[in-house]
Parts: C-alpha cells; sequence; structure tokens
C-alpha cells in the first residue's frame, strides 16, 4: 500500500471520547481566574499547548494532529468546563478569528526563538508602556506554550518506540526535527515543514478554522533548494513529506464529519515580473492529487508567463475530479488589490484564505465576509418595500406604474440596492464590534502578523501592518442580470406587458401568468455572449463596488467585494419571491459569478466572454466561477491543450477565476442514488472540495445542473 | 446565403483546436444512425431546441451574420490553432456559399476545415478548394451496393473524389463512423481498409456510433432506426482499430 493509503487506514479508528478543546482552555482559566484579561487568555492558550498528549500516527514522517483534542466522555470537569470557557467569549468569523493566512516566511526564517527574540526586543523598546509590556509577556507565555507542543511531539516519538506496530526511523525523524525545532530555527525542508504544520495544527488547537498554509512553494523553497543541491534530499521523499502533510488535514473529516478548509497558494508572479513557478509548485500539485482528499484547497496564481506545463499539470488534477486547484487570474487580482494602497512587494505576496479571498499574507488580520442577496432588492421593488414570499422590510421606491424607461427602473433599483448595502453593512457592523478587540485579544495569533511583536499591539487593534478588510460575496449576478435584461426585452423594448403585470406575476409566483414567464425566459440570458444582457452585468458590478466603497470597516480598512455565494445561493434562493428573469419562487439564485445554470446553451466559449465583461479588477475579494466538463476532456493531451487555450484566453480578456469539475453527470447522478458506491468522490462545491455523498440533496442536484461544457 | 441548420460553437470533436462548427442545411445521403437528422431534408425544420423551445434549424442565413457569430471566438481559434468547421448536413450541395463564406475566413486567417460525405461533382469540391485548409471525408461502407442500399449514396463518385483529393495534395483526413452490422465485422473492414488503400489514403479516424441523437429524433417526431443500439464501447472500437491501424495512422475519436 501507498503511504497515503497507510495513513488514511490509520484515521479509519476514531479517537473515543469528545472532541473538546475547551477542556484544556479551561484548564488554563481556572489556573486564575482573577487574572487580567490577557493574562487569562495566555494562560487557556498555554493550557491548551501544553496539555493534551501529543499523538503520532505510525506512518507519518511529520507530526501534528488534532486527535489530542479529544477528551474521554465524562472526564472531570468536562461539563462545568463547558459553561466556565462561554463565559469568557470566543470570537467567531464575523469577528476576525480565522481564515487567516500567517507570516509563516518570517517563521520558518527565525523558528520559535526568533520569535522569542521579537518579544524580547519589543519588551525593552517598551518597557515604558505597561499595558504593551504585559501584552508582550502574553503573547511570550503562548509561544512558549506552543514551544512546549513541540517538545511533547518530540517527547512522543521517543515514546512510541516501544509500542507496537511504529518505524523507527520515522519516529527518530520526528523526534529529531522536533526536538531540533524548540531550540533553532529549521535548517532542512522536512523541519520547515513541520514547523508550519505545527503552527497550523496550533491554530487547530484553539478552535481556528480556514487557517491557509499560504504560499507554500514559495517560503518552502530555499529549504528544497538548499537541501537538494546538499543532495540529502529527494523529489520522492519531498513529496512524500507534503503527502503526509496534507493527508492530515483529512482529519476533520475523518474524525468530526466536517470538512477543512486548508487554502495552499501555489505560482504566482514575483515584483520583478517573473514567474514563481517552482519544482515545488509541481510537487505540492503533485502531493495534493495523491492525498484526494477535500481539504486541502489548491488555489494556482496564474499569469500570462506561467507555463503552460504547470497549467497542464493543474488541469491534469482537476481531470482526476478533485475540483482543485481553483485557477486565478493573478494579474487580475495583483491589480485589484494593488488599488487599495498596499506596498507592492505585499500585494505580491499574497495568498488566498478559506475559498478564494485574497489575503495578504500575514500582513493583515483575519477575514470576515459576508453575503449579499442582490435579487431580494427586486421583491421589494415589485411589492412597494415588502417581501412577497417572507415579510421582510425593504424600501418603497414608488409606483412601478409611474417608471417610463428602463434607464429610470434602473436608478430606483439602485436605490434600493443602496438600502441593501446599508443595511449589510449595519448587520456587519455591530456583529464585528460584538465581540471588540478590545475585549477580546489574540496574543498568540498576533506573533504570526508583521508587525504586531513590534508594535506590542493586537492583531484587531492596530498591531498589524494592514487594517481588516471585508468581503461582501455578492449573489445572483444571472438572476439580476437576467431580470433586468427581461424587463428591458418584455416591458421596455417588445411592451408586451407592463410593469404592473409583472408585479401581480411576480407576487403569484407565475400562477395565471405561465404566458408572461414564458416571455421572460425567451429574453436574452447571461452567459451567452450576448451584450444586450451581459451590459447588465457589468453595471452590478460596477455598482455594487460602488455602494460597498463608501464604507469602512472599523478599524478603517476597505470593504471589498466577491463573485462568490459559497452555496448560499441555494439557501438565500428559499427566502425569495418569484424574480423578473422567469426563476420562481423559492429557486436558487445564479451561483458566484456564473450565469444562471442551464442558460447558457451556447459552449463554453461564449460562457467565458460574457463572464469576463464585468471589470474584475474591481472585485479584490476574488471570484467563483464553476464550470463543469466531461472527465474525457482531460484525459487526452491534445484535449487539454483545448482546455489550456479557453483559460488562457478567458484570463487575457479579463476573467478572474476559474473552478472546474471534472466528473461526469452520469457519475454524479449514480452517486446519489447509491451512494455507497462512492465515499471517495470528491467534487468541487463552491470555493471548497468536498466528499459528494456528505452534501445534502438539493446541494448535489445544484452541482448536477451545473451546465456541463462538453 | 447559406441554409444554415445550427452553429456550434466551442466544438472540440470537429478538428484542431477550439472550433465553431457551421452546420449546413440539407444532405443528399440518408445514413439511418445519422446524429442530426434535422440537418438532412433540404427545408427547414422546426424542432424543440435543448431548452425546450421551437426553433428553426436550416434557415436561410446571411454570410455576414455567420461571420459575426464566429469571430466572436476569434481569439479561441488563435490560441488554440483551432478554427471554423464546415459541416452539415453535406457541405457542398450549397457549394457556392460555402465557397463564399470559406474565402472570407481565409481572408480574415482563420482556419477552415471541410467535412464531407463526398457525395457531389467534382465540381463542387473544385469551387470551394482554394480556401480550405484541412478536409474530413467520411467514409462509410466498402461497395456500391451498400452504398446505394443503406444511405443512396454514389460509391464510385465518392471513391473518386476523395482520391482525386489526396492526388491533388489536399491535407484529407478519412472519417469512419463504426456502425455495428454495417461496417464493423473484420472481413468488412479489411475491405474498407482496401478502397482506402486504394486512393492512397493516409490517416484515418473511427467514429464510435454513440446515439446522442436520439432525442433529436423524438424532437422531429421520426423514428429513429438505432434508438435501442447502444453506443460503442471504446473497447470494442479498439478491437476494430487494430484492423485499420496495419494501414493508417488510426485514430479513435469520441
Amino acid at each position: 500500500m501507498k503511504t497515503t493509503e497507510l495513513l488514511k487506514a490509520e484515521m479509519a479508528q476514531k479517537p473515543e471520547g469528545a472532541y473538546a478543546p475547551y477542556y484544556f482552555k479551561y484548564l488554563g482559566y481556572r489556573q486564575d481566574y482573577t487574572a487580567p484579561k490577557t493574562e487569562a487568555r495566555a494562560n487557556a492558550v498555554y493550557a491548551l499547548f501544553t496539555k493534551p498528549r501529543a499523538y503520532i500516527y505510525k506512518n507519518d514522517w511529520i507530526a501534528g494532529s488534532i486527535r489530542p483534542l479529544w477528551v474521554q466522555a465524562g472526564a472531570e470537569g468536562l461539563v462545568y468546563a463547558g459553561r466556565v470557557v462561554p463565559g469568557y467569549g470566543e470570537r467567531d468569523f464575523a469577528q476576525n478569528v480565522d481564515h487567516f493566512s500567517p507570516d509563516y516566511r518570517r517563521l520558518v526564517r527565525e523558528g520559535v526563538p526568533g520569535l522569542l527574540r521579537s518579544i524580547q526586543k519589543s519588551m525593552r523598546k517598551h518597557a515604558a508602556r505597561p499595558e504593551k509590556v504585559a501584552y508582550l509577556r502574553a503573547m511570550r507565555r503562548t509561544v512558549l506554550g506552543w514551544k512546549g507542543m513541540i517538545r511533547r511531539y518530540a517527547k512522543q516519538a521517543a515514546a512510541c518506540g516501544h509500542a507496537a506496530g511504529y518505524d523507527e526511523e520515522k519516529l527518530g525523524f520526528i523526534q529529531k526535527n522536533c526536538e531540533f525545532l524548540t531550540e533553532h530555527s529549521p535548517q532542512t525542508f522536512a523541519q520547515a515543514l513541520q514547523l508550519v504544520w505545527l503552527c497550523h495544527q496550533s491554530f487547530l488547537y484553539e478552535g481556528r478554522a480556514a487557517m491557509a498554509l499560504g504560499r507554500m512553494d514559495q517560503y518552502l523553497y530555499p529549504f528544497y533548494r538548499k537541501d537538494k543541491d546538499e543532495g540529502i534530499l529527494t523529489d520522492a521523499f519531498a513529496r512524500e513529506l507534503l503527502e503526509n502533510t496534507f493527508l492530515k488535514i483529512y482529519e476533520h473529516r475523518a474524525y468530526r464529519d466536517v470538512d477543512e478548509t486548508i487554502n495552499i497558494c501555489i505560482g504566482g508572479t514575483s515584483p520583478n515580473g517573473g514567474c514563481d513557478v517552482n519544482e515545488l509548485s509541481y510537487l505540492i500539485l503533485q502531493a495534493v492529487r495523491e492525498c484526494n482528499v477535500p481539504g486541502p484547497n489548491l488555489s494556482a496564481r496564474i499569469a500570462a508567463n506561467t507555463p503552460d506545463r504547470f497549467l497542464d499539470e493543474c488541469l491534469q488534477v482537476i481531470g482526476t475530479g478533485l475540483g482543485y486547484p481553483a485557477l486565478m487570474n493573478d494579474e487580475v487580482n495583483l491589480r485589484a488589490l494593488r488599488g487599495y494602497g498596499y506596498a507592492a512587494e505585499d500585494v505580491y505576496d499574497y495568498s488566498m484564505v478559506g475559498c478564494i479571498e485574497n489575503f495578504l499574507s500575514g500582513r493583515q488580520p483575519p477575514w470576515s465576509d459576508g453575503r449579499f442577496d442582490a435579487p431580494r432588492f427586486l421583491e421589494y421593488m415589485f411589492n412597494r418595500g415588502r417581501g412577497i414570499r417572507n415579510k421582510s422590510v425593504g424600501i418603497d421606491t414608488g409606483d412601478l406604474s409611474k417608471i417610463s424607461s428602463m434607464d429610470e427602473f434602473i436608478q430606483k433599483f439602485e436605490r434600493q440596492l443602496q438600502f441593501g448595502v446599508d443595511e449589510y453593512v449595519m448587520f456587519f457592523n455591530n456583529q464585528n464590534t460584538r465581540l471588540n478587540a478590545e475585549e477580546y485579544e489574540q496574543p498568540y495569533l498576533s506573533c504570526f502578523c508583521e508587525d504586531c511583536i513590534g508594535r506590542a499591539q493586537d492583531i484587531c487593534r492596530g498591531g498589524s501592518k494592514y487594517p481588516s478588510v471585508h468581503g461582501a460575496a455578492l449573489m445572483g449576478i444571472g438572476t439580476v442580470s437576467d431580470s433586468l435584461a427581461a424587463i428591458e426585452q418584455v416591458v421596455f423594448t417588445d411592451r408586451a406587458a407592463t410593469l404592473s403585470d409583472l408585479a401581480r406575476a411576480l407576487k403569484k409566483n407565475f400562477a395565471g401568468y405561465e404566458w408572461l414567464r414564458q416571455k421572460l425566459l425567451a429574453a436574452p440570458k447571461y452567459g451567452n455572449d450576448d451584450w444586450f444582457v451581459d451590459k447588465y452585468a457589468v453595471w452590478f458590478v460596477d455598482t455594487l463596488a460602488r455602494l460597498f466603497s463608501r464604507y469602512r470597516t472599523k478599524d478603517g480598512g476597505p470593504i471589498y467585494i466577491a463573485m462568490a455565494a459559497n452555496i448560499s445561493n441555494i439557501y438565500a434562493g428559499q427566502t425569495i419571491a418569484a424574480t423578473p428573469d422567469g426563476r420562481r419562487s423559492g429557486e436558487a439564485l445564479s451561483d458566484a459569478a456564473s450565469p444562471t445554470y442551464g442558460c447558457d446553451v451556447l459552449g463554453a466559449t461564449a460562457t467565458l466572454n460574457s463572464v469576463a465583461r464585468p471589470d474584475y479588477t474591481k472585485v479584490a475579494c476574488g471570484t467563483v466561477l464553476n464550470q463543469k466538463f466531461s472527465p474525457g476532456v482531460f484525459a487526452e493531451e491534445e484535449k487539454r491543450k483545448k482546455l489550456l487555450a479557453l483559460i488562457k484566453v478567458y484570463f487575457r480578456k479579463g476573467g478572474q477565476e476559474i473552478q472546474i469539475n471534472a466528473t461526469s453527470r452520469e457519475v454524479l447522478k449514480d452517486a446519489m442514488d447509491h451512494p455507497e458506491k462512492y465515499p471517495t468522490l470528491v467534487v468541487r462545491v463552491s470555493g471548497f472540495s468536498a466528499l459528494y455523498v456528505t452534501l445534502a440533496r438539493e446541494i448535489q442536484e445544484d452541482i448536477l445542473r451545473r451546465t456541463q461544457q462538453e | 446565403m447559406i441554409n444554415v441548420s445550427d452553429i456550434q460553437r466551442f466544438s472540440l470533436g470537429d478538428g484542431p483546436g477550439i472550433r465553431t462548427t457551421i452546420f449546413f442545411q440539407g444532405c443528399n445521403l440518408h445514413c439511418p444512425w445519422c446524429h442530426n437528422p434535422e440537418a438532412i431534408p433540404l427545408r427547414p425544420q422546426k424542432m424543440r431546441d435543448p431548452r425546450g423551445r421551437e426553433r428553426v434549424y436550416g434557415a436561410p442565413t446571411d454570410i455576414a451574420n455567420i461571420l459575426a457569430v464566429v469571430e466572436k471566438d476569434a481569439a479561441y481559434y488563435a490560441e488554440s490553432g483551432g478554427g471554423v468547421t464546415l459541416s452539415g448536413g453535406e457541405v457542398l450541395l450549397q457549394a457556392e456559399g460555402a465557397a463564399r463564406l470559406a474565402a472570407a475566413l481565409q481572408a480574415e486567417g482563420i482556419h477552415v476545415l471541410l467535412d464531407t460525405a463526398g457525395d457531389v461533382p467534382f465540381a463542387a469540391f473544385q469551387k470551394v478548394l482554394p480556401f480550405i485548409d484541412a478536409i474530413y471525408y467520411d467514409w462509410k461502407a466498402a461497395n456500391a451496393e451498400d452504398y446505394r442500399r443503406r444511405i443512396g449514396g454514389d460509391f464510385a463518385r465518392i471513391l473518386d473524389n476523395l482520391g482525386r483529393l489526396i492526388e491533388a495534395g489536399c491535407a484529407v483526413r478519412v472519417r469512419v463512423p463504426l456502425i455495428e452490422g454495417v461496417n464493423t465485422a473484420p472481413d468488412y473492414a479489411e475491405q474498407m481498409c482496401a478502397c482506402l488503400r486504394q486512393v492512397g489514403a493516409q490517416e484515418v479516424d473511427l467514429l464510435p456510433f454513440h446515439r446522442l441523437g436520439s432525442a433529436k429524433y423524438r424532437a422531429l417526431g421520426l423514428a429513429y432506426a438505432y434508438a435501442s443500439v447502444p453506443s460503442m464501447t471504446i473497447q470494442r472500437a479498439k478491437e476494430i482499430a487494430k484492423i485499420y491501424q496495419k494501414y493508417f495512422k488510426t485514430k479513435i475519436e469520441g
């Protein structure tokens, strides 16, 4: 058996007891219930890192597992811990706690000792400021806790030597590396990778999700190069180390029934215009392919100078049906980010967090985002400010029968959207300040973001080099564009119905108005390379980018927009009445940046020509375009070349992202009826991949409905 | 004007690179396995499109309108080494129009591929040849009797035309639809090969039968003789390919 399979087989045995990281935090808090908040948090993190027993797999070269976080059910204090810890407050996604790409570049350069030295240095610098010294002390305590965790893994490796089924060579390797890392910065590729993985584990111990691994092919490359030059590393072994690392992301699926979304970024462009693809980029691709699990969410930054060979390897991995890497247009992303005044070298070093969110690696607070369900505001417009399907309330933009032109309609709709954006930002700001940074500090996380240590300042209180950003994910570009085009065609061009007719039809969910619905359906649809409707998609992005740009996050950062939905388009659709594109009440909204499923009927070139039209340099957060091709397209190099050309032209035309499912419709259908036959079928869902059979039926159906292009 | 049955963008199976395929309306053969039955009659056909809406296939279309569609994907042709494929139906029943369209495409530097069944006077070929970069030439049966009886074609003329094209140095690939009960028995396949060798064919694409066209027959209200014949498996196609591989550079398409 391959090592990945052996390791995966080990995960078949679930840990006993309850997943209870909070229990270990509780052990820390209770050391001193009267401690000041910063110190109390540091105590909790220290206990969390040092109390759990380390766990090492038998078939592993890289240590670091979430298994130690399971506590025997009924353990003393478990229930009590469940009451104490929430009392200290747990920040959530909206309060900048996860979706973060740490400063691993610095970590692998300086190691644990470097972190501690920096903290010491900053303490001297801020000696006159007791609150800063206290914060730095909290930082140091958490880092020492992490150092303790690394030491525990070293000791565990030594202890395992006597247990059955362990390989001495592997244990010795882990023991040596972990021991070394407690006192030194990494010297080899394996040590650098081990350090990063244990750092990543420490964030998981804390309960953070979607913590990115960032640009691994860049920050690990100096180690890879040096080891190769010295002849102490082969590509095969480097790949095995990477496989061992990535496969452990599968722990979340195996033990917790959830999929993690650990973004790994490969490729990209250097500030001097060169191409950043290197040998390690390929090895990471191959390792992820070999693992064949959901969770390592691979993103490839593709530019005009990216070698075809690399893009072709990406397509081969996609062709296995894994759905990743997602392909990112580096030029569009760079231009979008540069618009915010960040230093050039920081922009070029961006990576992704979570699904597709562009992130200044280790230089800004953790991400937050939300979804903006734009089609809801059509409902308010057609019902005098009230919801039709739900008793929601918007604003009344007046009597529709008085609207005499498409321009006038658009103006009123823009007022609706403006109200929606105001409302969205209000909700976000209130959520975001609920567990505010002043009260809920993150001394440990702050150690991995420039320049929190130097400023002795929390990551969310001005410690980070740049302020927090928020991403507003716009849903329903297809639904809105198709609706506006249908109104222009049916009401203002053909004069086949009035806006009042349409209002009645929408309220009745087209009952008795099938004649009108047919006319609406016959109007041009987004995704068919037709400017009549594509112009509304361009307008959609321009308008919402402008409306959101009026706001800042509470620490002064920008609000980006994203063209992404992350399957929320299904749930949002369930609350939204019929829309003028002919969509019935409760049906899904169009997904992410994609045209409405089944409406783009002229083939991939037409779809991509349409989708490339909006100005994505205004979409700094990122975009998701789901496309589906039959697996046969990936099987032959000749056909992949056609796909490669398709993607290159799409990017040249200004498209921002494309992600591809390569599983045939037949397989997906069969997997719905016979899930037992497909336990390992991984598909791209939205900004992430998942095991198909674990998805809800409506999401499976949605994936099935995505237009298959060949 | 050309009677165009359909225009299909992002065609991956009709020649090199990413292509747009122009399906000409009307065919003088009647292959019972045909997957484009709407393109066989000379007159325009009404049929429901994949979205369920009634559409006319085969209406007279301005060459300028065809070019407007074709040009939308020019960047994709250039990047992928693709272009435009003229298919059908039988393109050369409208040889004048085909020549004008091909000339216009050639003037824009777009690669043009002609897909034909070849049952036309050679003069029809001569009209288009100056503007054509490559030819896909269908080959369906091994003798005059079968050509006449099964699909209503003139074996001698089709074979003669193929020979003349090869002799004239045209880039010709022969395309053989693999139809069980028609042309797949080993000795019959040998006869197919013999015909092709006789005229000096070099490259052969084998197209395993698929029944993806059956929905179209239903939409047209026609009976489909091959409705219950399963699509050919790749293994079976590979078996048959072994015979062709003895004589030609052979590829299985699809």
